[in-house]
């Protein structure tokens, strides 16, 4: 058992050798989101061939994801006693010539760098600063903060810089219910998609009898999202020591982290970061040296996005088929095998480390209204930069868009906007001025949600995407309550005769129907969700519906190529449809005996 | 308890039980709201969203069935929107479900013979529907008026039906995905057999592994298709028929006692068996028998006039015939013990209490018995030690329990209702110890499971015991305050040494501790006891020790705890209060109790001969040495179709006389001098008494197709003719009012009473009491003391085997998931097909040179089987070979005979030799 102040020394001692040391420091982004589908793995096997075959001394780490996608693969050089540059774009070409000249011929190559760091010494003049870059200026990395710059299977290096120190604080200064108070004064709520102040939903679970269970949830199954994996796969420390103080918090005895399964980067990272937390002591009994105890460990789901629903989640970690639960009874009081559980996600466990570091004025000085702190975006679609970006809650979306992401290439324009997931509708090129604020979002009737936004670009068509949208919603209805399971069917089916121009009279109303019926009638978000995509298509692009609908034809030509097919997914539907007018059961039922 | 509060629905006040769903509450007070996925006894679901209400100050629309009462809560069921919103859904799910039956233009014009006009499709025609008329959708559909007119695109899912499993049939373009089924298996029979498949709209139900329920756990209980809202999961046999009357009657098949209600067609037929789900014996549920065995009624072969034998052959004759024929024949026999008479344990409490005062006042002898009764013991003792001869406690108090000792008994087949509240209960963390050297279901959901050589079961539990006093475990209190010799039991116990009992009974010293510390910190504590595999000479003391068990730990009188003898035959607990048994009167008087008897002759107005009649295990012995030489058998007994008292049937050959009542011809029809015919449970009227001594009331739910009579009537009748008085009985409940003068716990049960409650439990002995559920609780006012029995310790006869001699242990389980099988389609039937293993112990092995994976050749007296050997932990000079029940459920489906389950053997204990196959 060590004390905080023994990792600590430990940690520093690594840290210095590593940044302070003689020997350089190469580290290679290596997340499984665009690091390795842009070639990373080609570059740093290049780059160990390089070392080995001309004897040059150098540490070569991979890291995670400092989040400028666009860049990858990123190559961060640190040069003893000169400076630490950080390279975008350096496929396994570039790597001889990369590593000859700096750490050979001890020169910073201006091309490909996307700037240097501050390392306190720099002997770099007339380089760029790699934090003056757009993509970074604009940033505020508290969840992210060491996304990149640390080795995710080196629980020293989280250590080193500053990691703990949260807990620590918690575990040596605070009770529980201060922790609770420090969490609901910082003003945190949560990344999840409801937005519940996290402070509160902690202080659900003070009565009920143990064990208690504190989950994570890293479902994330929306398309265009990858935070809470890149959380998990750059720094699942983080994490991890966000659970352990919430488990403090609320007198949890067990945390689970749930993974979506097939998603090996971040499965393998929790999985070895959790280990080597439990050989130094800060999981299992008495963490720290105090008289609490907490054990984690990781559960995968299927290929489930309703295993994201909280107790669907709860089933699925049960080992039972991913369906939402009835509620009430709620979760903190009747949570994972009875047993009293709060389920929070990845990114708002992993804000209390920092909160707790550096105490809650801090964090609610960001942020603008009730939305502290940041938002983490997944920005892609058409767009010049796409990335992972922690910027303050308040900048508008437009900011983000043009300021960090660059505007959309090729002198298009902007048409739409997809943010929070499928299931959170599309904005229009009007909605620019919307600030990142869980109530405005919410009130101009998007949400923040996941944090993921694609955007498109003018040659998209309303139509077509919300029929790829629909058929998501309807691919990934767990099947359980009936108008979710046969409303998004009905709803596709739909949805899919207007995009190859078949509609009927009176499918627009039809639609609404349905969507109604599942907006009140469904059991979990998914159901009461699912009609968003339609129903702000059709508001905020009225034209290109009546095209279809009435004219059938397509405004932007998308639908109208010949390889256009859509995708029938209600399988047992493929039967010819007979009529254009509503049809009569009755009606029909004539038909037949003709 | 807390107490009821008021809650509001469409402004009218009722009362609601907290903790309540609005929808239950809603129900229990008369007030219908639509629902289609909600069943009683699962856990709120919330699926269909039929159950939408509006309630006061909750946002939306919350599910009735899954939100819990508040007190003062407003609930509106009707608002505009709820309507709408019920009709949207109902209008999506009518999307795939076949719905010719609603929109047919004909269907006020149709007949119920008609032929279809063919005004709708062929898969959706009302008449391919098995469930047409029966259909909870179509119902919901109609109360909530819909607007026939809708403009979604009707897909029928074009799914292939399944009809190769055995009872059921399986067509999922009728489900609606409402997952009562799957939860139904899986919360309350705790088998999981069926699931969930696939996803979104192609969620649908299926097997939980494989394709086939043989494949995935299926007991067979039907418990899916009484679920089942729609046509998608129906009984094979008489699936088109539709019922035009339900009467509620009790399974005849074993002890428990199910309420089961049966669908009469309009050809008197018994189409269906459906469990009561109001009752309180088995709240909804069945087994395989009760579902899928009662279609013997209807069978062709049911003998319908009364014959006798004249020249070799049975000839019909009329009744007066028979019973003047009947009368002569057997006043040879009378006063001398010539006679016996043997009751099949399905006969009635009438019948049983007629039957045994034929027996003593007409033909002057105790040898009266119901053939079931070949385990006396388990009551004797509970009547001895306790005071009444019955279990003390009822089947679903076991759902309390914290631990269970299972006792050579399989459950899950024999007393399958029963053994839901352990299923359920092991499942919430219960502790379960089963003692039983076959493999059975209950063994494999046992925390422990206990396989001592055979017959040293008393020393097994009587080294608990030990063990529990030694570490004074026991519960002092209890022993000092409402016991009595326990000083003489403890010192009967010394001997019981724990080394010696691990040598005796072959279960290792750690695990005899081990169980006797669960047994004793967890309470309460269930023991439940069939002993079927222990032999009579050990098997009162073993009932003894059992019992000595149970009190020690105080566990008598408790919810959730006491004693459960598992008894054999479906109304034996009735037949034997009832007097049909040849050491005890009507009420349990004792023949050596004097005064008693005198008091009892009496009231009764005849004498009672003075010495015990025979037992059922005696019979055969009697019959052999010539002492007896008529034997009048009443009723299908399936101890003597099973094989269990084959040595009884071999012997009937060398008797003078033998007289049948019977419903179906069997092998002693066939050798009878005369057939009576006998009504069966569905035509009968009477009363049956199950194990939790809770008597029951069968109603006559169809007429008789022929001659059949009751056997209380033919001796009523042959008494008559023999000039005894004493027998005008016209009715059963004049039976009954005369049973109940002479049974003193029955003395407040009526008829009257009876139709109104599910049965009332004796002791029940003042017109207003509603009946006894726990025997000797302490606090109540007649308690009396009870008493422990010192039993000595005896080393039962070594089963080592010798000259090749082994005792095998048949065992059969739901699944084993361990071994794949091949499943092979016969004759339309689903089959498994799959090599059986024999387990057998290390040094058998090495005696006979063999080793795992040879093929033995195994024989015994009913028994012949080639068997790949499986070298395991089993007890020397035991082995045993474990099937799986989907090839029992394929034999009982596939078989001829008419009551299959009257003939299938129980699981046992058989003596075999055994050969290596070369």
């Amino acid at each position: 058992m060590s004390s905080y102040e023994q990792l600590k020394t430990l940690a520093d001692a690594r840290w210095a050798e590593l940044t302070e040391g003689n020997v350089p420091w190469i580290r290679i982004g290596m997340s499984m989101c665009c690091g390795q589908a842009s070639g990373a793995y080609e570059t740093i096997s290049a780059i160990k061939e390089h070392l080995s075959a001309t004897g040059i001394d150098a540490t070569v780490s991979e890291v995670g994801c400092l989040g400028i996608c666009y860049a990858s693969p990123v190559v961060d050089i640190l040069v003893p006693n000169q400076n630490r540059a950080i390279y975008g774009n350096v496929t396994a070409d570039l790597v001889v010539d990369l590593i000859n000249k700096c750490l050979v011929q001890g020169k910073t190559p201006k091309k490909n760098l996307l700037g240097v760091v501050d390392t306190g010494e720099i002997k770099s003049k007339g380089l760029p600063y790699f934090n003056e870059l757009p993509q970074i200026k604009l940033q505020n990395r508290i969840a992210l903060r060491n996304a990149g710059h640390i080795d995710p299977k080196d629980i020293y290096q989280y250590i080193a810089r500053g990691g703990y120190l949260g807990l620590n604080r918690s575990l040596a200064e605070l009770k529980p219910e201060d922790v609770i108070e420090e969490v609901k004064s910082s003003g945190l709520r949560g990344r999840g998609g409801a937005a519940f102040p996290t402070g509160v939903k902690w202080s659900f679970m003070t009565r009920g009898k143990k064990p208690k269970y504190i989950l994570c949830n890293c479902e994330e199954g929306d398309p265009g999202a990858f935070n809470d994996k890149s959380i998990l796969e750059s720094d699942p420390y983080t994490a991890i020591e966000g659970m352990t103080i919430a488990a403090y918090a609320t007198g949890s005895t067990n945390g689970i982290i749930f993974i979506r399964h097939g998603h090996d980067g971040p499965i393998d990272a929790t999985e070895r970061a959790i280990e080597q937390a439990y050989s130094v002591g800060l999981l299992g009994k008495n963490i720290l040296g105090s008289d609490f105890s907490f054990d984690l460990e990781v559960s995968l789901t299927g290929e489930s996005y309703v295993a994201g629903e909280e107790t669907a989640l709860m089933e699925a970690v049960e080992g039972k088929r991913s369906m939402p639960r009835a509620r009430p009874p709620f979760p903190a009081a009747y949570g994972v095998w009875g047993h009293p559980t709060t389920i929070n996600n990845v990114k708002s466990l992993s804000y209390a480390p920092s909160i707790l570091e550096h105490g809650a004025e801090w964090f609610s000085s960001i942020g603008v209204n009730k939305s502290t702190g940041t938002a983490i975006i997944c920005l892609s679609g058409n767009i010049k930069h796409p990335g992972l970006y922690e910027v303050p809650m308040g900048l508008t979306i437009g900011e983000v868009i043009n300021n960090i992401g660059g505007g959309v290439p090729g002198g298009r324009k902007l048409k739409m906007l997809q943010t929070g997931g499928p299931l959170g509708g599309v904005l229009s090129s009007d909605s620019l001025e919307i600030r990142l604020d869980f109530d405005e979002m919410r009130d101009a009737g998007a949400i923040l949600g996941s944090g993921g936004i694609i955007v498109a670009d003018d040659r998209t068509c309303a139509v077509d995407l919300t029929r790829v949208l629909v058929a998501f919603c309807q691919f990934e209805s767990c099947g359980k309550c009936f108008p979710c399971r046969l409303g998004t069917t009905n709803l596709l089916e739909i949805v899919e005769r207007m995009a190859s121009n078949k509609a009927r009279i009176g499918d627009v109303e039809l639609m609404k129907q349905i969507g109604q019926t599942m907006q009140i009638g469904s059991l979990c978000g998914h159901g009461q969700l699912g009609f968003n995509p339609i129903e702000s298509a059709m508001k905020h692009f009225k034209e290109d519906w009546n095209a279809c609908v009435e004219d059938g034809v397509c405004l932007t030509g998308s639908c109208d190529k010949p390889h256009f097919n859509p995708i029938n997914t209600r399988s047992f539907a493929d039967a010819p449809i007979k009529s254009t007018a509503p049809i009569n059961l009755t009606n029909q039922i004539g038909e037949n005996h003709e | 308890m807390s107490e009821d509060l008021v809650i509001n629905i469409d402004g009218k006040e009722i009362k609601a039980k907290p903790g309540q769903m609005i929808l239950q509450a809603a129900m229990d007070a008369g007030i219908y709201i639509p629902y289609l996925c909600y069943y009683p006894g699962t856990k709120p679901f919330g699926a269909c969203r039929m159950c939408v209400v509006s309630v006061d100050g909750v946002r939306g629309t919350p599910a009735s069935c899954t939100t819990p009462v508040t007190p003062d809560m407003i609930v509106k069921t009707d608002t505009t929107e709820i309507v709408e919103l019920r009709r949207g859904i109902m209008d999506l799910l009518l999307s795939e479900h076949p719905h010719g039956c609603l929109t047919c233009h004909r269907i006020e014009l149709c007949g119920p013979t008609d032929v279809c006009l063919r005004h709708v499709s062929v898969n959706d025609r009302c008449v391919t529907c098995p469930k047409n008329e029966r259909c909870e959708l179509k119902d919901t559909v109609r109360w909530l008026e819909m607007d026939m007119e809708t403009p979604l695109t009707y897909q029928n899912r074009q799914i292939p039906l399944k009809t190769a499993d055995p009872f059921w049939d399986m067509d999922m373009n009728l489900c609606i995905v409402c997952g009562r089924c799957v939860r139904v298996c899986d919360e309350i029979r705790g088998d999981s057999a069926l699931t969930f498949l696939n996803r979104a709209g192609k969620t649908i139900i299926g097997t939980s592994e494989g394709t086939s329920l043989l494949e995935s756990g299926c007991e067979f209980c039907g418990a899916c298709i009484d679920a089942c809202p729609t046509g998608a999961l129906v009984e094979r046999d008489y699936k088109w028929d539709k019922a035009i009357k339900t009467i509620e009657s009790v399974c005849p098949h074993c002890p428990v006692g199910c309420t089961m209600k049966l669908e009469i067609n309009k050809r008197d037929k018994l189409i269906r068996a459906i469990p009561d789900s109001q009752s309180e014996v088995n709240r909804g549920q069945s087994c395989y028998k009760g579902k899928f065995g009662v279609n013997f009624v209807n069978s062709k072969q049911r003998i319908k006039t009364p014959m006798i034998r004249s020249k070799g052959e049975l000839k019909e004759v009329g009744w007066n015939e028979a019973i003047s024929f009947m009368a002569e024949k057997i006043n040879t026999y009378r006063n001398n013990k010539e006679y016996y008479l043997l009751l099949s344990p399905r006969s009635t409490n009438e019948e049983a209490f007629v039957a045994q005062k034929f027996g003593r006042s007409v033909m002057g002898t105790n040898n009266v018995n119901v053939s079931s009764n070949t385990r006396p013991e388990l009551v004797e003792y509970l009547g001895q030690m306790l005071g009444s001869y019955a279990g003390t406690n009822p089947i679903w108090d076991l759902e309390k329990s914290q631990t269970f000792l299972v006792i050579s008994a399989n459950m899950t087949e024999q007393h399958n209702v029963a053994s839901l509240p352990i299923k359920q209960a092991v499942k919430n963390g219960s502790e379960l110890i089963v003692i039983d050297q076959r493999e059975t279901e209950m063994t494999k959901i046992a925390s422990i499971w206990l396989r001592p050589k055979p017959n040293t079961e008393a020393v097994l539990i009587g080294s608990i015991l030990k063990v529990i006093i030694d570490e004074t475990l026991d519960d002092h209190n209890f022993i000092n305050e409402n016991t009595l010799h326990s000083d003489q039991m403890r010192k009967s116990l010394v001997s019981y040494d724990i080394i010696k009992a691990e040598n005796i009974t072959g279960i290792p010293a750690d695990e005899i501790r081990k169980t006797a510390r669960i047994i004793a910190r967890s309470k309460p504590f269930a023991t439940l006891y069939g002993l079927e595999t222990v032999d009579s000479t050990v098997r009162a003391d073993c009932v003894k020790m059992i019992l000595n068990l149970s009190m020690a730990t105080g566990n008598i009188g408790v919810e959730g705890g006491g004693l459960y003898p598992l008894l054999n035959g479906a109304n034996e607990q009735g037949a034997k209060d009832a007097g049909c048994i040849p050491d005890k009167l009507p009420g349990y008087v004792g023949l050596d109790d004097i005064s008693k008897v005198a008091e009892f002759e009496k009231m009764a107005g005849y004498t009672i001969p003075k010495t015990p009649g025979w037992s059922v295990e005696e019979v055969a012995g009697a019959i052999e040495a010539g002492e007896l030489k008529a034997l009048h058998v009443i009723g299908d007994s399936p101890s003597l179709m099973n094989g269990e008292l084959a040595g009884l049937v071999n012997t009937i050959d060398k008797l003078e006389f033998l007289a049948v009542h019977a419903s179906l011809e069997n092998e002693l029809t066939s050798r009878a001098d005369i057939v009576f015919p006998m009504e069966t449970f569905a035509e009968t009227e009477g009363t049956y008494t199950n194990i939790e001594r809770r008597v029951q009331i069968l109603n006559p739910a169809m007429s008789k197709k022929g001659y059949q009579a009751s056997s209380w009537s033919v001796l009523s009748q042959v008494a008559k003719e023999l000039n005894v008085g004493g027998f005008d009985y016209s009715t059963s409940m004049q039976i009954f009012d005369d049973l109940r003068r002479h049974v003193g716990p029955y003395k407040g049960i009526s008829y009257e009473k009876l139709r109104k409650e599910s049965g009332i439990q004796w002791p029940c002995s003042y017109k207003e009491s509603k009946g006894t559920a726990i025997l000797c609780e302490v606090d109540q006012p007649d308690f009396k003391k009870i008493k422990f029995a010192p039993v000595e310790l005896k080393t039962p006869k070594d089963s080592i085997n010798k000259n090749g001699e082994f005792i095998l242990a048949e065992g059969r389980v739901l699944l084993q998931s361990g071994r794949t099988f091949e499943l092979v389609e016969n004759n339309k039937r689903n089959e498994i097909s799959r090599e059986e293993l024999l387990e057998m112990h290390p040094m058998d092995a090495k005696s006979l040179n063999l080793k795992d994976g040879d093929l033995v050749e195994l024989e015994g007296d009913t028994v012949k089987l080639k068997l790949k050997v499986h070298v395991n932990g089993i007890q020397e000079g035991l082995v045993s070979t474990t099937e799986l029940f989907g090839s029992y459920a394929g034999r009982l489906d596939s078989s001829s005979a008419p009551d299959p389950v009257l003939n299938s053997k129980n699981l046992s204990l058989i003596p075999v030799t055994l050969k290596p196959v070369e």
